[in-house]
């Protein structure tokens, strides 16, 4: 019982991460807060569940046209919407704004293309579950942590050790003197928000065979997203990894201990209390507060 | 001579609402939209003087809203109190639930703040539809009166609407009041330079705070209005959903000023009843309107008829010169 | 008026204010000079409240201001300009005026509401007065323009005005005479002897040596945050240690 839940608590603690990667990872480029991310992975759901379902695909070729897909997307994003309204030196906040108009858009539109009930992603593994130790595991929910854990470690190795990776954390500190250095400020922010992308797909892709497929899965996983960002310290990758598994466990112990109705109500409490208490997060990243 | 203008064009403005039921007096479904056009005016009110006077932003008025409409029933159904004095109470747990948010998040860079009060939102929505001892009636909703003014049912939307016309026209004032006061100049520094507002005496938490009290009582006393209209509360009507039309109609009709709020509810919400078939659709519908507004025109409609009125008076100026 | 006692400021290992003690005498313009990133405007921040020295006390009038909120020190009877000008950049100039006399309004919130006649009648003293404040630096032409279409000279008269307009006793000016030309600054001159006849001490950072000789009454120099000289714009001039620091050496 206990490592049942520490198993999908873990599990679905990676999924939130890899969602709070994804902002952080756009905070650190370019100083702002998407809120497409959960409906991106919902997308991100439905066309994994397109190519490998429904047009048969192998499962590896599916996700990485899935991935490919949401990087156009964020790219496209970044560079249809988001940098023009930069250019126009409009108030920030309507650029959080902005992507809010556009999460309503995904939503509704991958609503109308796969319609308002729950779809079934059929196993990937073929397998029925796996044991580990004395419980039995779906393949799918170890993949989810291992894919994770991953994605952190190249990200961080991205970030830090890349020549692109500085560059675009030099644009997020000062746009204006990357760019007299010669760095491309529009691309390498395009390049990021492509990524996060990415990632809220290959989050969507791994949720799906055990969630299910829903037009509403991103939402509340988005919300939790940033929730798990928040407490990890926001803009820090392995503070993003860690906070989703904090909210993930937290949320499945208290599921099972508490009440499973207030299950939500206590990530959002958590969210506020670190948002008030300890705005740095674990690892005591500065950018909440002004 | 600008202000007795303004009054006038208020005055005609006023008449013309007062008109509206009895040109429509055959259809009351025409009549109840144009109540709900004036509980959004004032909801959406609130909401500018927030977002569009002291530059925070709130993505979670939904709870206000709710917090009015569930404070007033709530109250109405277990102290018998009379409705009009529980909407008064209700909306003042809203103004006191606004400033312990905004208290506490009075240091938050927007973005963050956007996310805190999007959280409370949600808690506030999980909270009603899953009430303790189910007072709430949970999913179910509950059923409640309609406003009783001394004695007075107002139990047909004629009834209400007139007496939403009146608290539209009080809230609308006293916001008007407000902004072009002390306190308004306060929330415009804040929104336009905090760091300077700070250094020129004004205490910025406190100012914050009390926009965002303000700013909650209006919204949930629109809340409240809401609930006796239609004489019943459910979880359905405070979903994130609703702080995003509050925001919708913000940036619609345009914010920082009086006819934003009023152009942009009556907007979005005509939008809205005209889409009813296409229901499904109703969120791309913001959506893209949303996007509309923050990429063509920033300023909403108010902008944007403000920016063609200005370009008019230039050309007659320009004209005026070339003539002489 | 105001005086610091070792005041000290550090941020991580750098000490950027380092035990530094200053007089302003009252009604008298005392500047405070120094090479680039020397702390001034940091020690100014500390003044005016932005941040809490780590050590020492900032008295004004005798009374302990240090550790008080920027808008306290103002209300306080502290006001300043900032090196970077900070203006309300979607308010009118006579707006942003307005906002300046906030400290000294009386009306309060629920007043506000539901305009009282107290508060018209406040309202309309304060118009009257924003506007004679524009008058005092020559700005009243321009009271209905949003302060951000204000030429750069103005917008630094239009922020000096605004925080005389608090009634303050002392005045901190950071670099104010940045960005004007040779007529602007002989104007300037002239503002600031008015400024002083108005009853006001003036406190400021500046770089133009020339404008600095002329006016000031008494200088302070600072290098890596630490008090090099001060004395009188005579004895700054000759100061061994000054003519070292801007002429030689870096």
């Amino acid at each position: 019982m206990y490592l049942t839940l520490l198993v999908s608590g873990l599990v679905i603690g990676s999924i939130y991460g890899l969602i709070a990667l994804g902002y952080s990872l756009i905070y650190k480029s370019s100083g702002l807060l998407s809120f497409v991310q959960g409906d991106i992975m919902t997308l991100g759901a439905f066309l994994g569940l397109t190519f490998y379902s429904y047009l048969g695909l192998p499962f590896v070729v599916s996700l990485l046209l899935t991935v490919a897909c949401a990087v156009a997307l964020g790219f496209a994003l970044e560079k249809g919407v988001i940098r023009p309204l930069l250019n126009k030196n409009v108030a920030t906040v309507y650029i959080v704004l902005a992507t809010i108009a556009i999460s309503y858009i995904v939503q509704n539109g991958s609503m109308i293309a796969w319609g308002s009930i729950t779809l079934n992603f059929p196993s990937v593994f073929g397998v029925g579950t796996v044991k580990i130790g004395k419980i039995n595991v779906q393949p799918e929910a170890l993949m989810c942590i291992l894919v994770g854990f991953i994605c952190m470690i190249l990200l961080h190795f991205y970030m830090t050790k890349t020549k692109l990776g500085t560059s675009m954390r030099a644009a997020s500190m000062d746009a204006m003197a990357a760019e007299s250095c010669g760095i491309d400020v529009s691309l390498s922010t395009g390049i990021s928000w492509g990524l996060s992308a990415g990632l809220a797909a290959i989050a969507g892709i791994l949720i799906g065979p055990i969630y299910g497929v829903y037009t509403t899965l991103g939402a509340v996983i988005g919300r939790k997203g940033f929730s798990s960002a928040v407490i990890g310290g926001y803009g820090n990758m392995y503070g993003a990894i860690v906070g989703g598994l904090i909210l993930g466990l937290v949320e499945t112990f208290s599921a099972s201990r508490v009440s499973s109705t207030y299950k939500n109500l206590i990530a959002y409490c958590l969210l506020l209390v670190f948002l008030l208490v300890k705005p740095t997060g674990i690892f005591n990243e500065k950018a909440v507060q002004d | 001579m600008k202000l007795q203008k303004n009054k006038l064009t208020a005055l005609i403005l006023i008449m013309i609402a007062m008109l509206l039921p009895l040109i429509f007096s055959g259809s009351s479904y025409f009549v109840l939209i144009f109540c709900f056009i004036e509980i959004y005016i004032i909801g959406v009110s609130g909401l500018d003087i927030l977002f569009g006077y002291c530059g925070q932003v709130s993505l979670g008025h939904a709870a206000f809203y709710a917090i009015g409409a569930y404070g007033s029933v709530l109250l109405h159904k277990y102290t018998g109190m009379p409705v009009l004095v529980t909407m008064i109470i209700g909306s003042a747990l809203g103004a006191v639930v606004g400033a312990i948010v905004a208290y506490s998040c009075s240091k938050l860079v927007f973005h963050f703040l956007s996310l805190a009060t999007q959280a409370v939102g949600e808690i506030i929505y999980i909270l009603v539809s899953h009430s303790p001892n189910n007072v709430t009636g949970n999913y179910v909703g509950m059923y409640t009166d309609p406003v009783n003014l001394f004695g007075f049912k107002l139990d047909s939307e004629y009834k209400f609407f007139y007496f939403a016309l009146g608290c539209v026209v009080i809230f609308l004032l006293a916001k008007q009041f407000l902004v072009n006061s002390k306190t308004g100049r306060a929330f415009t520094a804040i929104r336009e330079n905090v760091h300077a507002a700070d250094g020129m005496g004004i205490n910025v938490r406190a100012y914050k705070v009390k926009a965002f009290a303000t700013s909650a009582f209006y919204t949930a006393f629109a809340g409240a209005m809401f609930a006796h209209l239609v004489e019943y509360v459910s979880p359905d009507s405070f979903l994130y959903k609703q702080s995003v039309m509050f925001l919708t109609m913000l940036l619609f009709g345009g914010s920082g000023s009086l006819l934003g709020p009023i152009l942009g509810a009556s907007a979005v919400l005509l939008v809205n009843e005209s889409l009813r078939s296409l229901q499904d659709y109703q969120m791309l519908v913001y959506g893209i309107m949303m996007l509309i507004v923050i990429v063509v025109m920033p300023g909403g409609i108010f902008g944007l008829g403000k920016g063609v009125m200005a370009k008019i008076k230039n050309k007659k100026l320009n004209g005026g010169e070339a003539n002489a | 008026m105001l005086e610091t006692k070792g005041v000290t400021i550090k941020f991580g290992g750098l000490t950027a204010v380092n035990h530094v003690d200053m007089k302003v005498r009252a009604n008298k313009i005392t500047g405070l000079i120094g090479p680039n990133g020397a702390g001034k405007t940091t020690f100014f921040n500390c003044i005016s409240g932005v941040y809490t020295p780590n050590e020492g006390q900032v008295l004004f009038n005798g009374k302990n201001i240090e550790g008080m909120k920027p808008y306290q020190i103002c209300n306080a009877g502290i006001s300043r300009t900032y090196q970077v000008i900070n203006l309300f950049w979607k308010m009118s100039a006579i707006e942003n005026v307005m906002v300046g006399m906030h400290p000294r309004l009386k009306s309060g919130f629920l007043t506000d509401l539901i305009k009282t006649p107290a508060v018209r009648a406040e309202e309309k003293m304060v118009r009257e007065k924003a506007y004679e404040w524009l008058k005092f630096v020559g700005l009243e032409k321009y009271a209905d323009d949003p302060s951000g279409s204000l030429s750069y000279g103005g917008q630094r008269l239009l922020e000096i005005v605004r925080g005389l307009a608090s009634d303050s006793k002392i005045l901190l000016l950071d670099e104010p005479a940045a960005g004007m030309n040779t007529k602007e600054k002989a104007e300037f001159d002239e503002l600031l002897q008015k400024i002083l006849e108005k009853g006001v001490t003036i406190l400021m950072i500046e770089h133009d040596m020339k404008l600095v000789m002329n006016i000031c009454d008494y200088l302070y120099v600072l290098e890596y945050g630490k008090l090099l000289a001060h004395g009188t714009p005579e004895e700054i001039q000759n100061h061994p240690e000054v003519i070292r620091a801007y002429l030689g050496g870096e």
